[in-house]
């Protein structure tokens, strides 16, 4: 073998690690496109409002108790425990935009339908999402006559077999919870409702 | 020199004065476990007007209707509401069931009345439309407003053509 043929030998052993790391990375972001097709789910986060703190900022950005957009959009979920899937609606500025995963509802943004469930179901943490799954009611909060955070659509109540109001710990809903605290929601166990999750602070 | 060594203490005394109070405000403001509630609505009993009530069971005492109400959840919202059915008008004719005591709550619409019986029955409730409207006598708060505005702007805290005499 002579000395050209054994440099250009030891020039295509060097540049074969660097081709496999170039292959490598150019078929990440193409592995990473076909799972997100497939999933047919991407986080958006497009268009959430900022979550008010006080009563009057919650009137401020979602209007007042039990108005029209507060139930204008809905949403079905399916509970683990039991396989009850559950229908429930919640104010337009908190879902209903359309994305792979949901149709046009007319809504504003992609918070709950689109991107809190999407991860919660994309990090497999449906298992933990149990029977009693609520949203929008024109009501007030138990045993008061002040309106709930439900009557504005902005809180959701899941697991609540498993979750009951009262209680200062979490058994199922602590497996997901990250979810919504990263999305702009407060979590009611600061609160000891731990099947309460309600866009708001200060409330 | 003494003046200005004053001057100086009592700067840095505001000073700290000032930033613990700010401070202080601070994490009152953003304390997690703290609740701050908006307004308490006036419990309106629709005295005098025709009112649709949503039924949820009826009873001898009022110990038994409360402890009825106790084992029924609404989550973390306010369900039904224990009264005497003497507080309304043409409530007896319309229920067979006797007793002096009732699990209700009462709407000026009949949109209000379905919603709020779909959502009962959706948390496994008993929950029937009474189907003539009853006359409220005043009484005990029975859940009158929480049901939306047909104008779609906010809660229905009026009476309505519907529920006038």
């Amino acid at each position: 073998m002579g000395s050209m043929e054994r440099l250009r030998e030891r020039r295509r052993r060097r540049r074969l690690p660097i081709a496999v790391a170039v292959g490598v990375l150019a078929l990440v972001p193409l592995t990473l496109g076909w799972h997100w097709q497939k999933a047919g789910w991407r986080d958006m986060h497009y268009n959430y409002p900022s979550t008010p703190t006080g009563y009057s900022q919650i009137v401020n950005r979602f209007g007042q108790p039990c108005n029209a957009n507060a139930s204008a959009i809905s949403m079905s979920w399916t509970a683990a425990d039991n396989g009850v899937t559950y229908t429930f609606r919640f104010h337009k500025k908190l879902g209903g935009y359309p994305t792979a995963m949901v149709p046009d509802k007319g809504g504003k943004s992609t918070n709950l339908d689109n991107d809190v469930y999407g991860h919660i179901q994309n990090e497999h943490l449906g298992q933990y999402t149990k029977s009693g799954i609520w949203g929008y009611l024109c009501r007030y909060i138990q045993g008061t006559t002040t309106w709930s955070t439900h009557a504005w659509g902005i809180a959701v109540d899941i697991s609540a077999a498993y979750e009951p109001q009262g209680s200062c710990t979490s058994t199922v809903n602590r497996n997901f919870a990250h979810v919504f605290r990263n999305h702009g929601w407060r979590w009611g166990l600061d609160f000891c409702d731990p099947m309460h999750f309600q866009y708001a602070f200060g409330y | 020199m003494k003046k200005l060594i004053v001057t100086l203490a009592a700067l840095a005394v505001a000073a700290s004065v000032t930033v613990g109070a700010l401070a202080a405000i601070g994490s009152a403001a953003t304390d997690g476990a703290s609740m701050a509630f908006g307004p308490t609505q006036r419990p309106d009993t629709g005295a005098g007007e025709l009112l649709v009530v949503v039924l949820g069971g009826v009873y001898g005492s009022r110990q038994e209707a409360e402890a009825a109400n106790a084992g029924m959840s609404f989550g973390d919202v306010q369900g039904y509401y224990v009264v005497p059915v003497a507080q309304f008008q043409g409530f007896r004719e319309q229920v067979g069931a006797p007793g002096d005591f009732a699990l209700v709550s009462v709407f000026r619409t009949q949109e209000g009345a379905e919603a709020f019986a779909a959502a009962a029955a959706a948390f496994g409730h008993p929950a029937t439309v009474l189907p003539t409207r009853v006359r409220s006598l005043g009484g005990v708060y029975a859940g009158l407003g929480q049901e939306a505005s047909p104008t779609g702007v906010g809660p229905l805290t009026q009476p309505i053509p519907a529920s006038l005499p």
